[in-house]
């Protein structure tokens, strides 16, 4: 019999209420050890369930917890565990980088010799060179979120949560960043949960995905799965004859219907583009292009958008 | 290329305990106190004091003995001086107990009463230092995230500035008293003044707790560096101005200021008036000197507000309590 792995996030009806906003709404996962990418638009709860699992703010209702401990109750010990980078900038004024990942590892309970080598260890790790001895306010953009994510991982711990460590880098700098934490899952075997608005930074190095919109959970599945699942449907942009295409998909049974930018969405059933392909050679049509239907993953996070500015 | 292995390497250790951590925070805040050329000065400062006031009681022990180096001295600078001093050394000679404690106790409580305007001052300038830094830069997420809990973060602020406080005031009254008694001409010295000891500790002690709590407190009002220390340093200006003058009009505005409530606990711990009394009653020629001390200044120095000084700084502490308690939070 497989052993299922030990989950290391549970939550059961979690609710975070701040004024009249329902920031989560009974939210109930289980979540497995891997790459994990929390994904929703800004302002969907993303952050405030990681904080709530840090108990960096109250949970107002339903229960979670963290790598088998139940949060509210064990927090220090929880964190002593976990690692974290803010979204915002969160360093301590006149610090110099290797002083102050030194100061973050003494917080978690590292003793001073080992808390000095091991920042100097992972600010190797995340790239930072002999800027490490300047003061953090000259800091670029990259360097603070490379900082960020040294002063998290600083104590070994099992799991790290990394809100939008990408915001504000350019794309060689977000690769750099991707790869670093994408390493500490495949090659070292610590649990990320990466939160993002971007769908892009999520697809590339998440094996897990979690799709939030306004506090509530849409989906949580394997990417390979969300991948997988599509509705077999596409949009034929054809020049003329659309009355053929539309006659030739009723004999086929295929739901066909004419958008309002002329295109014609058909709903041909099928894993793959091949059916469509046939019966548009058959009918000797020649498409402009073919826009295959957006998979489970994608077509969540859409509606995941589309119920945030619905709200907004 | 980096010369060594640049991989992520994981770490098997133990973690140190939360007092550990706690410290931690406390001799980070202290060491950048430190860092500012003014704070260390101040510091070497109380400690030169110190020295001098271990001096003042080497002096003074030495008048309790006859044919002392003091009185050798005294004889070297001139003949009068010398009679004097020998009676003097007579007269403490025969209440060597009361001497000593009555002394002691009185250098005692000037020297810590000395000691706090300086204290007072440092904690102004370490106040960014505290908690509005922190605030400031959102640090006290990363903080939060540690495996600290609000508490700790608080408990490590407070052991900061309690431990700035010691540097400059508890450190510097006792290093004096021992380094006094040591030079003492007799062992019981230690013995004798340890009433004085006994009112410096829970003096220092109280007042810096409570100065710790009222500075963590100013400096978590604002997110600027400038104004917490500014709002520290005119309470303390004005309050130390309008004490004397409310004396003679609404005294309860005397309670204002965390100073005067101090200094209040100072007279009620140290009760400098009954020493001056035992002096008078006790030794003739001291006795004639003190005599000279205006009624008011007596009855002030026997009869301190204590009741009201403790009020003022509970509701003072509640204040601080509460600031605290509402913007030290990770969100």
């Amino acid at each position: 019999m497989k052993m299922l792995p030990p989950l290391v996030i549970e939550t059961q009806a979690l609710s975070k209420v701040s004024g009249e906003q329902r920031a989560l709404d009974k939210v109930d996962l289980q979540v497995c050890p891997g790459a994990i990418g929390l994904l929703g638009p800004n302002g969907a709860g993303k952050s405030t369930f990681m904080k709530c699992l840090l108990q960096l703010q109250p949970i107002s209702s339903g229960s979670a917890k963290l790598l088998g401990r139940e949060v509210g109750t064990e927090g220090r010990e929880i964190r002593k565990r976990v690692g974290y980078t803010p979204e915002q900038d969160c360093h301590i004024p006149g610090m110099v980088g290797c002083e102050y990942v030194t100061y973050c590892a003494q917080l978690s309970g590292l003793p001073f010799q080992a808390a000095r080598q091991r920042a100097h260890e992972m600010l190797d790790f995340v790239g930072m060179g002999q800027e490490r001895y300047r003061k953090i306010d000259t800091y670029s953009t990259g360097m603070r979120q490379r900082l960020k994510l040294a002063q998290a991982i600083v104590h070994d711990p099992e799991i790290v949560f990394l809100d939008e460590p990408t915001n504000g880098l350019d794309p060689k700098g977000r690769t750099q960043i991707l790869e670093l934490v994408h390493s500490l899952w495949r090659d070292y075997g610590i649990t990320v949960v990466l939160s993002s608005h971007l769908l892009n930074d999520v697809d590339r190095i998440c094996e897990q995905i979690i799709i939030i919109a306004r506090g509530r959970v849409l989906v949580h599945d394997r990417l390979e799965n969300l991948k997988a699942r599509k509705r077999g449907s596409a949009e034929v942009v054809i020049a003329d004859r659309h009355r053929d295409l539309q006659a030739a998909c009723a004999r086929e049974n295929w739901p066909c219907e004419l958008l309002p930018n002329g295109h014609l969405k058909v709903e041909h059933k099928a894993e793959s583009l091949n059916p469509l392909l046939r019966l548009l050679h058959n009918l000797k049509l020649a498409p402009l292009e073919i826009i295959p239907s957006p998979n489970a993953l994608e077509e969540t996070f859409i509606q995941a958008l589309e119920l945030s500015h619905a709200a907004a | 290329m980096p010369l060594h292995d640049t991989r992520y390497q994981h770490w098997e250790g133990d973690h140190l305990g939360i007092w550990n951590r706690r410290l931690v925070i406390a001799s980070n805040g202290i060491r950048g106190c430190l860092q500012t050329k003014g704070v260390w000065q101040m510091v070497v400062m109380c400690w030169v004091v110190a020295l001098a006031m271990a001096g003042a009681l080497f002096i003074v022990g030495q008048l309790l003995v006859a044919d002392s180096v003091v009185v050798q001295w005294a004889g070297n600078l001139n003949p009068q001086l010398q009679t004097i001093v020998r009676m003097l050394t007579t007269w403490l000679g025969e209440h060597p107990e009361i001497s000593v404690r009555t002394t002691q106790n009185l250098l005692f409580h000037y020297f810590c009463i000395y000691l706090m305007p300086v204290s007072i001052f440092i904690l102004g300038v370490a106040m960014p230092l505290l908690i509005t830094r922190d605030l400031a830069s959102n640090a006290i997420i990363v903080y939060s995230s540690k495996a600290l809990n609000r508490g700790d973060y608080l408990a490590g602020k407070f052991s900061m500035a309690f431990g700035l406080l010691t540097l400059t005031w508890l450190g510097p009254v006792c290093a004096a008293w021992f380094t006094g008694n040591l030079l003492a001409p007799d062992w019981r010295f230690f013995w004798h003044s340890r009433a004085a000891l006994g009112h410096a500790l829970i003096y220092g002690v109280t007042s810096m707790a409570v100065l710790s709590l009222l500075a963590m407190g100013v400096s978590a009002t604002s997110t600027k560096e400038k104004s917490t220390p500014a709002f520290w340093f005119i309470w303390w200006i004005i309050g130390g101005v309008i004490a004397p003058i409310a004396s003679h009009t609404q005294p309860w505005l005397r309670h204002l200021s965390f100073n005067y409530n101090l200094n209040q606990i100072a007279l009620a711990v140290f009760k400098p008036g009954q020493d001056l009394k035992t002096a008078q009653d006790n030794i003739p020629m001291l006795g004639n000197m003190l005599r000279n001390i205006r009624p008011e200044t007596m009855t002030a120095l026997n009869t301190p507000a204590i009741w009201g000084a403790l009020f003022a700084l509970v509701i003072m502490g509640g204040a601080a309590g509460f600031i605290i308690s509402k913007r030290v939070k990770p969100e």
